[in-house]
């Protein structure tokens, strides 16, 4: 008697997953008012302190709760002459034209990947400060960020 | 007692089964589930059994001096890495973490230790350019440039493959960094430690002293 607990904590177990996960292709044929277009929110941004006032690097996640995709398309700043949106491909790091923001998905910029470079600085970011930072997006409206300038050996996994 | 630890385990299996299957979902490769788990016990040093021949190098150094790598860093423990000044995210992490795990060390290791920044840039790195940024970095620091074909060549000795600088549409200029740190032994000259990119200043932290005496970390 008291063995079926297993397969049926399990079975439940499983009804949760299926709940907790089938948002992501069937909900786009809702009625509900959101379900047709982007709903974009970002967090994790941090600037890890640069080494020169020449360039720097940003990076956070951009959550879609929405059932419509949308794109990154470009970024300015108050403390850069220029943001240029980046992507890293082997060993090397080149400009893309804008970074996709799937639908019930997310967009990360993260070191060793996506990235923003920063060129033209104002002046260098220094640790603790914040720098203001607007992404423009294809359909959505532009989202101001605070991003925290954190020490330049930072890693978000550890959080120091 | 025991049913109860097998329902719970089950649960858990079927939890963690949950996050595997909605994390590939938003980001394509890594199901986030399993790689937070094995972040913990991962080791960032990977020892070689065959270990590596000191590239036999000789560049310009940010004194805009010749400086011979083996001759130079003979009998020293030395980290060699590969990057661009021009470079916003790996380049500057990389020497940041070793910066900061090196002054950990006692003063008298840190003297010997040597860490070697080699331009994959040269173009654009000339000596002083290169001295500059390693200087915001860590004065102690060495910088090498000299002409592509020698430093490409250099590199592939280690097991690392870059491509010169090229202009994309824009006429931006696009370089290549190295993806790996490689530890020289002072014992044996070897290149005997590798570290990839994601290696942490814990990680680094923690291996200098070994790498310092020529141990495995």
């Amino acid at each position: 008697m008291r063995r079926r607990l297993g397969p049926a904590a399990l079975v439940i177990a499983g009804a949760l997953a299926l709940a907790g996960c089938g948002g992501s292709d069937s909900e786009s044929g809702d009625s509900g008012s959101g379900s047709g277009k982007a709903e974009l929110s970002v967090g994790s941004a941090y600037m890890p302190q640069p080494v020169s006032d020449e360039m720097a690097a940003g990076f956070f996640t951009v959550t879609n709760k929405g059932g419509a995709a949308d794109e990154l398309t470009s970024v300015t700043s108050e403390i850069a002459g220029q943001v240029t949106v980046h992507e890293t491909v082997g060993s090397a790091m080149q400009e893309v034209k804008g970074l996709k923001v799937p639908a019930h998905g997310e967009l990360v910029l993260k070191s060793g990947g996506n990235h923003l470079m920063f060129e033209q600085l104002k002046r260098k970011p220094k640790e603790g400060q914040t720098v203001s930072v607007e992404l423009h997006f294809a359909h959505s409206g532009p989202v101001e960020v605070e991003m925290p300038v954190k020490p330049a050996t930072y890693n978000p996994k550890t959080g120091h | 007692m025991r049913t109860k630890t097998f329902a719970a385990a089950a649960l858990l299996a079927a939890a963690s089964l949950t996050l595997t299957a909605c994390g590939s979902g938003n980001d394509s490769d890594k199901p986030v589930a399993v790689v937070s788990e094995q972040a913990g016990t991962e080791k960032a040093a990977t020892v070689l059994d065959k270990p590596f021949e000191k590239p036999d190098l000789v560049l310009t150094d940010t004194q805009g001096k010749k400086y011979d790598l083996r001759k130079e860093t003979e009998g020293k423990p030395t980290l060699i890495y590969f990057g661009y000044t021009h470079c916003p995210d790996v380049c500057p992490s990389t020497m940041s973490n070793i910066a900061v795990a090196k002054k950990q060390l006692p003063k008298a290791e840190q003297d010997e230790l040597r860490v070697v920044f080699v331009t994959t840039d040269p173009d654009r790195d000339k000596p002083a350019e290169l001295g500059k940024w390693l200087k915001g970095i860590d004065p102690q620091f060495i910088g090498l440039t000299g002409d592509f074909p020698t430093i490409q060549a250099g590199a592939r000795t280690l097991g690392i493959s870059i491509d010169p600088p090229h202009k994309d549409k824009n006429g931006k200029i696009i370089s290549e960094h190295g993806t790996q740190v490689i530890a020289f032994s002072p014992k044996t000259d070897g290149g005997y430690v590798l570290y990839g990119e994601d290696a942490t200043v814990d990680d680094y932290t923690k291996d200098l002293p070994k790498i310092a005496k020529g141990e495995n970390p």
